[in-house]
């Protein structure tokens, strides 16, 4: 076919900006942008651990109380908040559970994803810190 | 009964007088119940020839009458013009393809890639007519019916920015046409199916944007089956790997 085009064809492609123009591509964007600090925040925690299985949990602390540590564990948790209700709510979407006629909806697998996540970090601080 | 008058600003382009796109606006007087495409079609009969856009049906089943409405893909046969009222309605052609004429694009990758994953019912080995017809339950049915209702009219494509960053993308209407014979209990053709869904710019190339299923006319979920494609093709590199012998 191609050889047999009189005219030129155009094309239009996608701007660096192309994601501002939807208000669902930018929650995308958002969403892929977050997965930065998940990834950052989990070197971070690899980090930490190391020292303190190489017996420096004093250094672990230290590193874990400096203010900027702080100031990024409190940027990247809400980042993680954010890319965790978006995949959660997309694993509802990709995933629906067919119970009897219906299928679930995605805000239920993200209510139940939410309440599994809270119970799982409690268990976790619990053997970790609290028992 | 009195007539509103609809402005419209149709994207247009002749390559054999320009040499990149113009906007044109029309003023087309409508009722009610006017669609897009029958302003389009009244500019046609009445101001402008010379438009040129693709159409058929005039009811939502046929899927050739596709553009950017107001921005968003979607049939023209199905935009209402006073769901428009008091603005400035934006026609233009489906983006990422490119363009033959005003709001006609080249169909032509997209047809390739339809044919590519096979839409038809392959069999190991064909049993004779008067054997009867392959059954299925409804149940069976049920897992695949809402992905064979597309239409081809690829606004999925038009809206996905995976396709638009890269055309190699099989994209959401193909791998849900596959996915709709790879979950058809009557189908036997996975093996030569999984290879083409399973490649490099394959479902795998899809990041879950979402928009191709918010923009389907039919109600149908591309991203639900690209997502499924994936699942399968997980569950069978496992099994694969698990059971080299029998793992399939």
């Amino acid at each position: 076919m191609g050889d047999t085009k009189q005219y030129p064809e155009i094309r239009k492609r996608l701007t660096p900006g192309w994601w501002t123009h939807n208000r669902r591509y930018a929650n995308y964007m958002v969403r892929e942008w977050t997965s930065l600090f998940v990834a950052l925040y989990s070197l971070l925690i690899i980090y930490g651990l190391s020292l303190w299985f190489n017996g420096s949990e004093t250094d672990f602390l230290n590193f874990l109380k400096n203010p900027a540590i702080i100031g990024f564990s409190i940027v990247a948790l809400f980042f993680t908040m954010y890319h965790a209700v978006t995949w959660f709510y997309l694993l509802g979407a990709v995933a629906p559970v067919k119970i009897g006629r219906s299928h679930t909806k995605p805000w239920q697998a993200l209510i139940l994803n939410l309440v599994l996540l809270v119970i799982i970090s409690y268990v976790a601080i619990w053997i970790a810190i609290l028992r | 009964m009195s007539q509103d008058i609809a402005t419209i600003r149709v994207t247009r382009y002749r390559p054999e007088k320009d040499s990149k796109p113009f906007v044109q606006e029309y003023k087309v007087p409508y009722r009610r119940d006017m669609v897009v495409l029958d302003a389009l079609n009244y500019i046609k009969s009445q101001i402008d020839g010379s438009l040129t856009y693709r159409w058929s049906c005039r009811m939502g089943v046929c899927g050739s009458c596709g553009a950017s409405v107001d921005g968003k893909p979607k049939l023209t046969c199905e935009s209402f013009l006073h769901e428009f009222k008091g603005r400035t309605i934006t026609v233009e052609p489906m983006p990422n393809f490119p363009v033959i004429k005003d709001l006609v694009v080249d169909m032509e990758d997209f047809m390739e890639k339809l044919v590519k994953i096979k839409p038809w019912i392959i069999r190991e080995k064909e049993s004779p007519v008067e054997e009867g017809e392959y059954k299925q339950s409804a149940k069976e049915l049920e897992r695949y019916s809402q992905f064979s209702s597309c239409i081809n009219c690829m606004l999925c494509y038009a809206a996905c920015p995976i396709y638009g960053l890269n055309e190699k993308f099989l994209g959401p209407a193909a791998t849900a046409l596959a996915y709709r014979y790879i979950d058809d209990s009557r189908d036997q053709g996975k093996d030569v199916r999984f290879p083409i869904v399973h490649e490099m710019e394959g479902a795998w190339e899809c990041t879950l944007v979402g928009e191709c299923s918010v923009v389907c006319p039919k109600g149908v979920d591309p991203m639900l089956a690209i997502q499924r494609t994936k699942i399968l093709g997980a569950t069978n590199a496992v099994k694969s790997l698990l059971m080299p012998r029998g793992g399939r």
